[in-house]
């Protein structure tokens, strides 16, 4: 082979080299834009609910309370009639059929939302006013366009009169899509309309809020002595390889170990982010002592020598200079850690997690439901008002990680020290 | 002749199975430079890291033999390390300043040791030991930034201003101007020269000339072994030791 040759195959090779990135960064992009399109797609009406325009008259007599009534009596006042009432006059039925499908129309908390705007007013007694009465799931996902409307009758949700309704309530605009903050406030439901994610999101932060008071302390002072002070033996490497396997450890083992352990032995409160933070701690353990180990490794020794030098103890290097220097590392793989544990499902479930809980829980020892859990548990469910939510859910954890893994980022850029 | 400061009595030095060094006798004077020239790896540096026992550091490396600073003992294990390393400074062969600012360089090491109780204090310790490392005028309307950021010359005499901060008896030098440019060296030489009326001084040097320019007395080393010792320049005009000869001359090394 000549020497142009030998240069033409070296150059050659190396265009071939930076084809195959380029096609492997464009494919990577391509699946992640997929993956995007679909949730957002799906997910981005979840944020939007519908709502129809309803004249309340709050009858003293329907409702038995007179002006100037107590808190305690308005809560233990019965607004079911006034509901009724209120919700039949938005279109003219002519039997019982009709008017059951007519007030099929509002979503089942009708009469809560009636007896909140109440509270909040207490004047309203034996006035009228407007309220945004929340849709049913059906005709919510009809008003979003998810719902196909021109199967037959017979295979529909929503039957003929019921459009012939929807369809008068566009023409007078008394149908309207407004913020949906039940999605962030409330609960779960089974039904969709109503259904929220608030007591997902106050659960994950109360289980990754444990984790966190558990696994970095621990991590961080395990990496420190391991790293630093602890000899270097087959005992240590033991250690070391043992880390590096229990950060590989599927997650739904540790989920059996919470459930024989916690639950089983020591018998706490099942369901519970106090269960989750531990089960998530003790996984995420070895997950943040290995970048922790690393960032601490990579302190150069020029700088533990220099503090030795000038008489610094042992202990004194370390926490003076080095651990200083690590921190940006050991809090970026902190964070990292913490979005894993976010993310984690299958170990939550075995520890009953999955249990449908509608309260928002107060205290960590409440029953309680986290995100990856949620998006599970909506996801198997029937109804159409579900997918959307199930979507929604997605971007929320996914907005929740972006943020963290960028805070990690930032943490280590801005303070990270650099030496020559 | 001065008298002696340091002393070492058949020093030797293990890494694991391997010696380093083979029952070293130095003597080292108070208040004078003495330079320790050999081939790499001959064991100069491990030499002076027994004087402040940073070997310790290093887990597989085992010291025995006697060295004795104003004849006490000092490979002791009962001895504590940190009044040691109090009076035998230290200057690495790469600058290593701390990534904080030029004061809390020079300030750090006062503060462990309880010198300095007060701001005004400490700030006339730093001025002090920047003017003895003749660094203060080049920084002294900037403590505040990184040491960090200045130039390699002005790192290291950041360093030898750290090591001189805590006041020692005895400051150990390993090859301190071998990242360094001619004209920073000649800088850290002229400051060794300054230092040694206070301070005795051993510095680890590759470079003969250098040896020369600032050593009352030299030792060489080669595998471990002291070979010879003795005043600078009877080494450098008329060694005893046909080894010593070949070195200096630039035959082998």
């Amino acid at each position: 082979m000549t020497k142009e040759q030998r240069l033409k195959k070296r150059h050659n090779a190396e265009k071939r080299f930076r084809f195959y990135g380029l096609a492997s960064i464009f494919f990577a992009l391509l699946f992640v834009l997929i993956l995007v399109h679909n949730i957002f797609s799906k997910g981005s009406s979840a944020f939007m609910k519908t709502a129809i325009n309803v004249e309340v008259f709050y009858d003293k007599d329907l409702l038995e309370l007179e002006p100037g009534a107590s808190e305690e009596d308005i809560l233990e006042a019965d607004f079911f009639d006034i509901t009724i009432e209120s919700l039949l006059k938005v279109y003219p039925a002519k039997n019982m059929d009709e008017e059951d499908a007519l007030i099929e129309l509002f979503t089942t908390d009708a009469e809560i939302e009636i007896k909140k705007a109440f509270l909040n007013n207490k004047n309203l007694i034996g006035k009228k006013i407007n309220l945004e009465i929340t849709a049913s799931d059906d005709i919510d996902q009809l008003h979003k366009g998810n719902y196909p409307r021109d199967l037959p009758e017979d295979r529909r949700r929503i039957s003929n009169f019921q459009l012939e309704i929807y369809d008068v309530l566009v023409e007078n605009k008394t149908i309207t899509k407004n913020f949906n903050n039940y999605f962030f406030k409330n609960g779960d439901s089974r039904d969709p309309e109503i259904a929220g994610i608030g007591g997902a999101l106050v659960g994950s932060f109360y289980s990754i809020l444990i984790c966190l008071l558990l696994a970095f302390p621990v991590a961080v002072l395990a990496s420190i002595y391991l790293e630093e002070f602890a000899p270097k033996n087959k005992i240590t490497d033991f250690i070391e390889i043992n880390i590096n396997n229990l950060a590989a450890v599927p997650s739904i083992v540790y989920g059996l170990l919470a459930l024989q352990i916690l639950l089983a032995t020591i018998q706490l409160p099942r369901s519970t982010p106090l269960v989750a933070g531990i089960t998530l701690a003790l996984m995420t353990l070895p997950r943040i002592i290995i970048p922790c180990r690393a960032s601490l490794k990579a302190v150069p020794p020029s700088i533990r020598e220099g503090a030795l030098a000038v008489g610094a103890s042992k202990f004194q290097s370390v926490f003076h200079h080095v651990v200083p220097l690590a921190l940006p590392g050991t809090l970026s793989g902190t964070i990292i850690g913490l979005a894993q544990a976010l993310g984690e499902t299958a170990p939550l479930i075995l520890i009953g997690m999955v249990a449908f809980v509608v309260d928002i829980p107060s205290t960590p020892i409440d029953p309680s439901s986290s995100l990856p859990v949620q998006v599970y548990l909506w996801s198997e469910s029937a109804e159409r008002g579900f997918v959307e939510k199930t979507s929604a859910t997605i971007m929320m954890l996914l907005s929740f990680l972006i943020v963290m893994n960028f805070l990690a980022v930032y943490l280590r850029q801005k303070f990270e020290k650099r030496w020559n | 002749m001065n008298n002696v400061k340091i002393k070492s009595k058949n020093l030797n030095v293990y890494y694991g199975e391997k010696q380093a060094l083979f029952d070293v006798n130095l003597d080292l004077n108070e208040k004078e430079v003495t330079a320790l020239i050999g081939p790499s790896g001959c064991g100069k540096s491990t030499f002076i890291r027994c004087i402040n026992r940073m070997n310790d550091v290093i887990d597989i490396c085992k010291v025995s033999g006697n060295i004795e600073i104003d004849g006490v003992e000092i490979n002791d294990k009962n001895l504590d390390v940190v009044s040691l390393r109090e009076r035998v400074g230290m200057v690495f062969q790469k600058p290593n300043p701390f990534p904080k600012s030029i004061y809390d360089n020079i300030s750090y090491g006062p503060k462990i040791h309880g010198k300095g109780e007060t701001k005004s204090e400490l700030d006339e310790i730093v001025e002090n030991s920047l003017k003895k490392a003749a660094l203060w005028e080049e920084v002294k309307d900037r403590l505040d930034e990184p040491g960090t950021g200045l130039s390699g010359g002005q790192q290291q005499r950041l360093c030898i201003a750290r090591a001189i901060s805590v006041n020692p008896e005895v400051i150990l030098m390993d090859e301190p101007c071998s990242a360094l440019d001619p004209i920073a060296t000649a800088k850290i030489e002229e400051l060794i020269d300054e230092l040694k009326k206070t301070y005795t001084i051993v510095i680890v040097t590759h470079s003969m000339a250098q040896a020369v320019r600032v050593s009352q007395k030299t030792g060489f080393f080669h595998l471990g072994k002291l070979i010879e010792v003795g005043k600078t320049e009877k080494i450098f005009k008329n060694p005893d030791n046909k080894m010593t000869q070949d070195y200096i001359t630039g035959r082998f090394g």
